[in-house]
Order: structure tokens, then C-alpha cells, then sequence
């Protein structure tokens, strides 16, 4: 589904991705870990197309498509979801505008009728209940004045809103209690089919106990150094980093 | 539907100018059609609801008085290039709700004074110009009397080579102490000529006051547009859902006329 | 006593001789203004041609200009004809010992901290008697010799430096900016000239050194403050002292060019003698204050502006250059019947420019306190960001606390925030320092140095310990 090859990508002169090299098929979850700095939202938001970076070489396929090629835009109309670290407000527009036009733009993408009013919003009352979305949020802003927790929520909610092809989570579980940690990583299990793949950026083994990887990859200073399976986590969670950063030193 | 069409649905085909009609749909505000002068009383404890809307440049000056505890609801709507003169005399207890959508060429004077003990202005403007347009909002709240409460929020976009300016001033006569005022002045610039000037002004004699303004001059968050985009938006959407956002804040309101202000908005904004 | 260290001394007693006590016997033009007495004043300077010619050129602008009136302030009328515009100060008379300065000045003087020896030298006792800072000047002028930096009055700097004075002075505000700053130009008394060569960082806050000397330049102060590429200075200009003066009427210009990658920071503690408590005399502060900012210069200004009667002052930043920035920080207090206009004005012209105002505001007894501000970014100032924070501290109710921004937009890319409060001193917060024992003026003083800390914070360090006495003591009398 997704494969990624030497990818290098910059920020202004500073090269933050120097050769990453990924599979990921149909049904896998993968999950990247890593010490803070080694590139991991960077990769993220590469994929996504974010124009604050520049990709000096690799290649990446998407679905058969050079995903490079494409506008952020038609990345995710493809079925390239990322759930961000930092959702961003936008005051002003309500949640429920918003996500009527992001279905009706991948739905017309796809060659499809665009929702009737009636259709959407039986849609966002089935989906909201994934994630336990209070229905009122969605006739707010979009993640104006959410807790931390509701923004992270709501990703999960839009996710289950678009079914991507390839959800890639950026920390989504960075800063959320106990409770809400459950929430979203069994909304995200509860999304996971044969069908589509996820990878989940994290810096901690909790959520790896709800979204069970196929493979754990290690990133550091723009490669990924190692790869396992979910026991790479645990032994991560247990000893840290520093025993494949000093093998990768030498 | 834009708002002379929703007129024509509510059964008001097109008035004469100066006209005086009361709304058909049942929610009783009187219409006022490029009105040039008039002075309007709102009797005691009375509540008047009033629609002003120009569709071509006339120099207009309406007053307004409110007696103690009277409520005005004012809305006007600028299709064409008036220059307007406003003076909204508010007496005890009297409440005055002004949404002001101006999408040409306008020059708009708000003078409102706070005369009564506890009375309370709240106004809400937006302007949209582009092309050579130039317009002016322009906003004096006096403060003459004690508790009394003001808020004015006037939000600004400013495309292709157009000029738009806001003048603001709250003023806070001697002894109007327990005063509550506030002042914003949000501005977006979206075309490379487009001018935006904003003065938000505030002159204060009593100490007891809680006083505030604001203005900012932007564009559009390029964080959000990213955001908007990865979710399947294209670039000229994402725009135009945040600009919409930015002064859709102005007309939110559930009824049907806020609605209409919102569609006149963005068939500017598209105008742009 | 080696020959240099008598020149000096005789150096520092002729600085000296420009204080503000009242023993002061001076040569006067009389009261009048015309050709004559500016062909005079150029004169009895020694000044070549060149200057006259300018002074005369501005002399006769000025004389076709309109007097500025749109301040919020109340100015008597002003007979421009009765004043005295040339005043030689004669050798002034020496106090024997600090038992002879006035009790009032002593008091302020202990209140404010002031060393000892520095309180002789403002006083006016024998300079003789304050050889310890005078060895210490000694050490600081070789040091700045060293490094090729110019510091000298600016009557010296037209005679020894006509290059750089004809090259920069009035390149940043013209004799055609403004009735006054064409008045000043036209008649400047005097003031100070500092050069900082390429690359220079001043080894030492200017401040340090040049603040009892740099006192008392007369009533049209100008200075040119020159911070050639990629150099480095902190200049203060004022002293908390209070300052007395028989001139009513001060109308000085400070243009400061800051080139290339350079960096000046200007604090400035104003304490005019403010009239006394029924509003009768007091000076009228009319200050034009502009820097210029080329590609990556930094211009940082911080004022503290507690004195005068009436004070109108807008020290400002043209960013011109690419990159650079341009701050102000101000606490402007105003008591009894003072009128202050200040603030600021950022013209961003060059792209990527950022500017920075923090303007603190504080009003009591019936004066008048007005911030004045202006943020223009120009059509081709790509990127240019703007954060302006101005506050006003009500304390009484007879007072006034006005906000006048401006912010003229001509490019899309600009980002510029407004915002401003206005405050009092709550009851609660007073009784709550009265229930631990602090009396309520102190506890004003406390509050008030609390509301201005972040101005504060930029003065030089030593500075900002006065400066928060100096609050106190010019709200002496506010509350109760």
C-alpha cells in the first residue's frame, strides 16, 4: 500500500529525513518510536505534503501512485489520514460544515453523489459514537476551545468520518489521561480492517496494549535504525534507547 | 439565498425608496429601504426590530432614541455606497443589538451614547471590500452614565486594491465609573494592494472601569489551511471556509435573516 | 598632578557648570528670535558656515509651520518670541560641603539611593571632593579611546567631526519633520554626539559613566548617536534626580542610525520638574526621537517619563533594512495636574521587520495620560510583525488614561497585534497589603512597580532599582 524509498526531506537547509525506507501493507500496523528530535512528525507530515518541508530525494508510493506528485489535497482524498499531534483551531467554522465538505470532496473524488444533508448527519451520529464524541462538539468550531483530550477525540472522530486508506497518528496519544487514552485507541482498533493500514507514532508503550503493532521501527536522527515486532516496544519501554543509539554509534 | 432575494420570499418584491414595511414572515421587524433620514423612538420598555438595507449610494442620517428599558434590534445591510450617519441615544436600562454587514463602497458612523444608568450596546459589523472599494466603519460609544456596558466587534477583509479603515472610540465620561467596555478590530489582508488602517481608540476620566480594545491585521493561518487541506479540502476552499469563519463570528444568530447575512458575505468573498 | 588629570578636572568642572541649581549667573541673548540671534548663537559656538547656513534654513521653515495641535493635551499658548534662546553658563558657584544642599533635594536624593559622592557631584558640591569617580572616568575615557569610540558634546563633535556631523545629523529627522524639531534645529543649545566605529561593542553602558555630566545640555538638547556596522552600545540618557529648570520650554531632538548588524539600546529616565501640587509651573518636554534601522540593526528604546508638566514624545524606529528590529518600552506616570501625549511609532519598510511595544501607563491625582501609537508597514515590507501591549492604571477618579493606536497596513503578509487594558488598584488588593502591615502608599508603590516591571526589567540594571523608588516617590501624595 505505502512504500517508501531513501527518503530524504529538509527544512530550509536542515536535513531532518535521510533515507527512510518503509513497507507497509494492506491490514499491518505499524507503530514508530524514537527519542524526541529523531524525525518522526517530520515523516508524518512529509507524507501528509506539508510545504514547510522539502523533499531532496527518495521516492514514495502510495496505492500505485507517486504520492510526491500529489496536492495535500488529493493525498487525502486518496486516503492519506493524519491525525495530528496539534489539531488545529479554526474559529469560526463549525465542526459539522467542515466535515461535510471534507466527505463530499473525497466522495466526488471517488465519482460518487455528494451526502444529502439528512444522509450526513445520520453519518455523524454513528460515527461520533466511535469515539464517544459529545454531539454538541460538533456544532462547535473545529477544535476551538476543545481539551486536549476532545481534540484528540475528534481526530479519531473525522478518521471514522473519511475511513482512510492509511491512518498515520501522529502522538495521538500524547497528553491524554487514562480514560481518554482508552477512548481513542479503541476507536482507532475499532477502524482497523483487512482492508486499511495504520501507523501510529508514539513515544510510549501504553497505547501499543490497545493498538497491537505487527511491527515496531525505531527512528533515529532520520533513519530508522531497527525494526521488531511488539515485544521491541516493551524491551523500549523497559531500557530506553540508549542500547541501539550506542550499537548505531559504532 | 442572498438578501434581496430572501426579500422577495418573505413577500416584499421591490419597495420604493423610503419605505417603511413590516416584515411578512411573522418576525414583526419593520424594513427600511435605502432610507435617507428618519428618527425612530423606542417607547418605554417598548421592543422595535428594524432592517435598514441600501442598494444604492445614499447620504443617510437616522437617530435613534431609546427610552429606559426599551430594546432595539438594528440591523443594516450595505449593498451599495452609502454614507451612513448613526446616532443611537440609549436611556436607563435600554438595550441596543446593531449587526452592520457593509459589502461596498460604505461609510459607516455608529454614535452611540450610553446616557441611562445599566444601559447596553452590543454591535457586531463586518466589512468586505475589494476592486478600488474603500469603506469606513466608524465607531464612538460615550459612556456617560455609570453601568453601563459596550461591545463592539468590527471585522475587516480587504482584497484586491481596496482600503478598509475602522475608527474606534470608547469614551468614559467623569463618574460613568462601573463602566464595561470593549472594543475589537480583527482584519484580514488577502489581495497584495489591499490597505487596512484601524484606530481603536479609548479616552477614560473614571477609575472604575474595565476597559479593553483590540485590534489585529493577519491572514489567513497557513497551519489551519494544511489542516483543512489534509482532510480533502482543496486550497481555494480551505481559503474561503476560513475567511467565511473569520466573519461568519458576525451574523452567527439560528434565525433565517443571519443566514441570509452569511450568504451575502460569501458571494462577496467570492466576489474577491 | 600630572597636566592631564588638571585638563581633565577642569573638563568635568565645565560639565558640571550646566546643573540645575539656581546660583547660576549665564550671559543671555534677550528674550527674542530672529536671524540675529541665531547667526549669534552659531557664533558664540565657534561653528563653521555650514551649520549656520542649516540652522538658518531651518529657521526659516519653522517659521512657516503650523503649531501642532493634535494631542490630547492642554498647552498654554506659547509666545515663541519670549525666550530666552542663548544662555552661556558661567563658572557656578561651589557648595563647601553637602550641609549646604537643600534638605528637599538631600531628601529625595537619600530616597532614591543615590551614592554619596554622586549626590555631591548633582548638587554641586566641589568636584574635587569625588576623586574616586573621577580616577574611575579617567580609566573608562582611555578605554573608549582605545576602541576609536567618539563621545563628546555635539558643539565639539560640528568643529572636530564635521564629516560624520554633516553626513548624519538630520538624516533621520529633518529640520522639516515637525514644528519643534524645526525649532531645535533652527537654535540647539547643545547635547551629545557618540560615534560607535565598525564592530565596536562599547565596552561599558554609557550610562555608568556619563550620567551626573551628561546632565544639563540646556533646553534644546540634540543628539546624534551614530552606531556604525555591526556595533554595539547602551546609552541612557536622564537621571532619577529630580531636575530643575529655569526654561520652561524644552523642545529637544535625539536621532540615533543604527547601521548594519548593529545594536543600540536607549533608556531614557525623564524627571523634569513637574509643577508643583496646583498645576503652576513645570517644564513643557516636546521631544522628537527617531532611529533608523538598516538591514539586521536592532534599535531597543526604554523610557521612564515621570517628570514635566507636559510631555509630548514618540521615540520611534524606521526599519528600514531587512531584518531588523525595533522595540520601545515605557512607563509613563503622570500626578497632579501633568498632561503626557507618549508612545511610539514602528515604520516598517524593510521585510522580515519585527517590532515589539510595551507601554505602561499610569495615572493619578488630575492629570492626563495619553499613548499615542502608530504601526505602519509599507507595501514592500514582506513578513513584518508587530505585538504592541499598552495598559493604563487609573489611581482616583479625577484622572484620565487615553489610547490612541494606529495601525496602517499596506502589505498581506503583516501580522500586527494590538491590545490594550485599563486598570485600578483594587481595594481588595490594598487591603489585603494593609492586612500584612504594609501602609497603603507603600503598598500603591509596590503594586505600581509590580504593574511597570516589565519595562522596568530593560533599564540597566543599577537603573531600574532607582527608577522603581523614583515611582514611588512621584505618587507620593496620590492616595489617601
Amino acid at each position: 500500500m505505502l512504500s517508501i524509498k531513501n527518503l530524504h526531506a529538509s527544512i530550509g537547509d536542515k536535513p531532518i529525513l535521510r533515507g527512510i525506507n518503509l513497507e507497509v501493507k494492506a491490514g499491518e500496523v505499524h507503530a514508530i518510536m524514537g527519542p524526541n528530535g529523531s524525525g518522526k512528525s517530520t515523516l508524518a507530515s512529509v507524507l501528509a505534503g506539508n510545504e514547510k518541508f522539502t523533499v531532496t530525494d527518495g521516492s514514495v508510493e502510495f496505492l500505485g501512485q507517486n504520492l510526491m506528485e500529489l496536492s495535500i489535497e488529493d493525498r487525502a482524498r486518496l486516503g492519506l489520514f493524519l491525525g495530528f499531534q496539534y489539531p488545529v483551531e479554526i474559529p469560526g467554522v463549525t465542526m459539522a460544515n467542515f466535515m461535510k465538505m471534507a466527505v463530499n470532496e473525497q466522495r466526488k473524488y471517488r465519482g460518487e453523489e455528494p451526502l444529502s444533508a439528512g444522509q450526513f448527519l445520520k453519518l455523524m451520529k454513528q460515527k461520533s459514537a466511535v469515539v464517544e464524541l459529545d454531539s454538541k462538539l460538533t456544532s462547535r468550531a473545529v477544535n476551538e476551545g476543545f481539551s486536549g483530550g476532545e481534540k484528540k477525540k475528534n481526530e479519531i472522530f473525522q478518521m471514522a468520518m473519511l475511513e482512510p486508506k492509511l491512518a498515520i497518528l501522529d502522538e495521538t496519544d500524547s497528553g491524554l489521561d487514562i480514560d481518554a487514552l482508552r477512548v481513542v485507541a479503541t476507536g482507532v482498533t475499532k477502524l482497523h480492517t483487512e482492508e486499511n493500514a495504520t501507523v501510529v507514532i508514539t513515544h510510549y508503550q501504553r497505547l501499543l496494549d490497545y493498538i497491537v503493532p505487527d511491527f515496531v521501527h525505531v527512528l533515529y536522527k532520520g533513519q530508522i535504525i531497527y525494526s521488531g515486532d511488539k515485544t521491541l516496544a516493551l524491551k523500549l519501554e523497559k531500557e530506553g534507547y540508549d542500547w541501539l543509539i550506542n550499537d548505531y554509534k559504532e | 439565498m442572498l438578501f434581496l432575494e430572501y426579500l422577495k420570499s418573505v413577500g416584499l418584491e421591490s419597495p420604493r425608496s423610503g419605505d417603511e414595511i413590516v416584515l411578512a414572515d411573522g418576525s414583526s421587524a419593520t424594513l427600511l429601504y435605502n432610507p435617507s433620514a428618519a428618527t425612530c423612538g423606542v417607547a418605554e420598555q417598548g421592543e422595535e426590530s428594524l432592517v435598514v438595507v441600501y442598494t444604492h449610494a445614499e447620504s443617510s442620517s437616522l437617530s435613534f432614541d431609546l427610552l429606559p428599558y426599551s430594546k432595539l434590534r438594528l440591523v443594516e445591510v450595505y449593498l451599495a455606497g452609502a454614507k451612513a450617519q448613526r446616532k443611537i441615544r440609549q436611556q436607563a436600562g435600554s438595550v441596543c443589538d446593531i449587526t452592520s454587514i457593509v459589502v461596498a463602497d460604505a461609510e459607516v458612523n455608529y454614535a452611540i451614547d450610553l446616557n441611562g444608568h445599566g444601559a447596553s450596546n452590543l454591535l457586531r459589523s463586518a466589512f468586505i471590500v475589494g476592486g478600488e472599494e474603500h469603506s469606513k466603519v466608524d465607531v464612538r460609544v460615550n459612556h456617560n452614565s455609570s453601568d453601563c456596558t459596550s461591545d463592539s466587534l468590527v471585522k475587516g477583509v480587504a482584497g484586491g486594491r481596496a482600503v478598509g479603515e475602522f475608527c474606534g472610540m470608547v469614551y468614559v465620561a467623569p463618574d460613568a465609573q462601573r463602566t464595561d467596555a470593549k472594543q475589537t478590530s480583527r482584519n484580514v489582508e488577502i489581495g497584495a494592494d489591499a490597505k487596512i488602517i484601524t484606530k481603536p481608540q479609548l479616552e477614560i476620566y473614571a477609575d472604575d472601569v474595565k476597559c479593553s480594545h483590540g485590534a489585529t491585521v493577519g491572514q489567513l493561518d497557513g497551519e489551519a489551511i494544511f489542516y483543512m487541506r489534509q482532510r480533502g479540502l482543496s486550497e481555494k476552499q480551505a481559503r474561503k471556509v476560513q475567511i467565511e469563519g473569520f466573519v461568519g463570528e458576525v451574523v452567527f444568530s439560528s434565525d433565517q435573516l443571519g443566514e441570509v447575512l452569511a450568504e451575502e458575505l460569501i458571494h462577496k468573498l467570492e466576489s474577491l | 598632578m600630572a597636566e592631564k588629570d588638571k585638563d581633565l578636572i577642569e573638563k568635568i568642572d565645565k560639565e558640571y557648570e550646566y546643573g540645575f541649581t539656581t546660583d547660576i549667573e549665564t550671559e543671555t541673548i534677550g528674550r527674542c528670535l530672529n536671524e540675529d540671534v541665531i547667526r549669534l548663537i552659531s557664533a558664540k559656538k565657534e561653528e563653521p558656515e555650514w551649520m549656520l547656513e542649516r540652522r538658518l534654513k531651518a529657521f526659516r521653515h519653522w517659521q512657516k509651520m503650523p503649531l501642532p495641535t493634535w494631542a490630547h493635551l492642554d498647552i498654554p499658548e506659547i509666545d515663541f518670541q519670549d525666550i530666552i534662546y542663548y544662555a552661556a553658563p558661567k563658572q557656578r558657584k561651589k557648595l563647601g560641603s553637602m550641609d549646604e544642599v537643600d534638605p528637599e533635594l538631600k531628601r529625595t536624593f537619600d530616597k532614591l539611593g543615590i551614592p554619596l559622592e554622586e549626590q555631591m557631584a548633582l548638587a554641586g558640591v566641589a568636584v574635587d571632593a569625588v576623586m574616586d569617580s573621577v580616577s574611575v572616568k579617567t580609566t573608562f575615557r582611555e578605554t573608549l579611546a582605545e576602541k576609536g569610540i567618539i563621545f563628546c558634546s555635539i558643539s565639539e563633535a560640528i568643529r572636530e567631526y564635521p564629516d560624520l556631523v554633516k553626513k548624519y545629523l538630520g538624516s533621520v529627522v529633518p529640520y522639516t519633520d515637525n514644528f519643534y524639531a524645526a525649532l531645535n534645529a533652527a537654535v540647539f543649545s547643545d547635547g551629545s554626539f557618540c560615534y560607535i566605529p565598525k564592530g565596536v561593542r562599547c565596552p561599558m553602558e554609557l550610562s555608568t559613566y556619563f550620567r551626573i555630566n551628561a546632565e544639563g545640555t540646556g533646553q534644546f538638547e540634540r543628539t546624534l548617536l551614530v552606531a556604525d556596522e555591526g556595533s554595539y552600545v547602551s546609552y541612557l540618557e536622564g537621571c532619577t534626580a529630580p531636575q530643575r529648570d529655569e526654561n520652561q520650554l524644552h523642545a529637544a531632538v535625539v536621532e540615533i542610525v543604527v547601521e548594519r548588524d548593529a545594536e543600540v539600546k536607549y533608556s531614557t529616565v525623564q524627571n523634569w520638574y513637574p509643577g508643583d501640587k496646583e498645576g503652576k509651573g513645570g517644564i513643557y518636554n516636546f521631544v522628537t526621537k527617531r532611529g533608523l534601522c538598516r538591514q539586521n540593526a536592532h534599535l531597543s528604546w526604554t523610557q521612564v517619563e515621570t517628570g514635566s508638566a507636559i510631555t509630548w514624545k514618540y521615540p520611534s524606529c524606521v526599519l528600514l533594512g531587512d531584518n531588523s528590529v525595533g522595540e520601545f518600552y515605557s512607563v509613563a506616570m503622570t500626578n497632579n495636574f501633568q498632561q503626557a501625549d507618549t508612545g511610539t511609532k514602528m515604520i516598517h519598510i524593510g521585510r522580515n521587520t519585527r517590532s515589539r511595544i510595551v507601554s505602561k501607563g499610569i495615572s493619578a491625582g488630575k492629570s492626563q495620560n495619553a499613548y499615542r501609537g502608530l504601526v505602519r508597514v509599507a507595501k514592500g515590507a514582506d513578513n513584518a510583525r508587530n505585538y504592541s501591549q499598552c495598559d493604563s492604571l487609573l489611581i482616583g477618579d479625577k484622572c484620565g488614561a487615553h489610547t490612541f493606536p494606529e495601525i496602517d497596513s499596506h502589505n498581506p503578509t503583516a501580522v500586527l497585534e494590538h491590545e490594550a487594558t485599563t486598570s485600578k488598584i483594587s481595594e481588595d488588593q490594598l487591603f489585603y497589603c494593609n492586612q500584612r502591615g504594609i501602609s497603603t502608599e507603600d503598598a500603591v508603590g509596590l503594586i505600581v512597580n509590580g504593574y511597570a516591571r516589565e519595562v522596568l526589567s530593560k533599564l540597566p540594571m543599577e537603573f531600574a532599582v532607582e527608577a522603581q523608588k523614583l515611582l514611588a516617590i512621584s505618587l507620593e501624595g496620590s492616595v489617601g
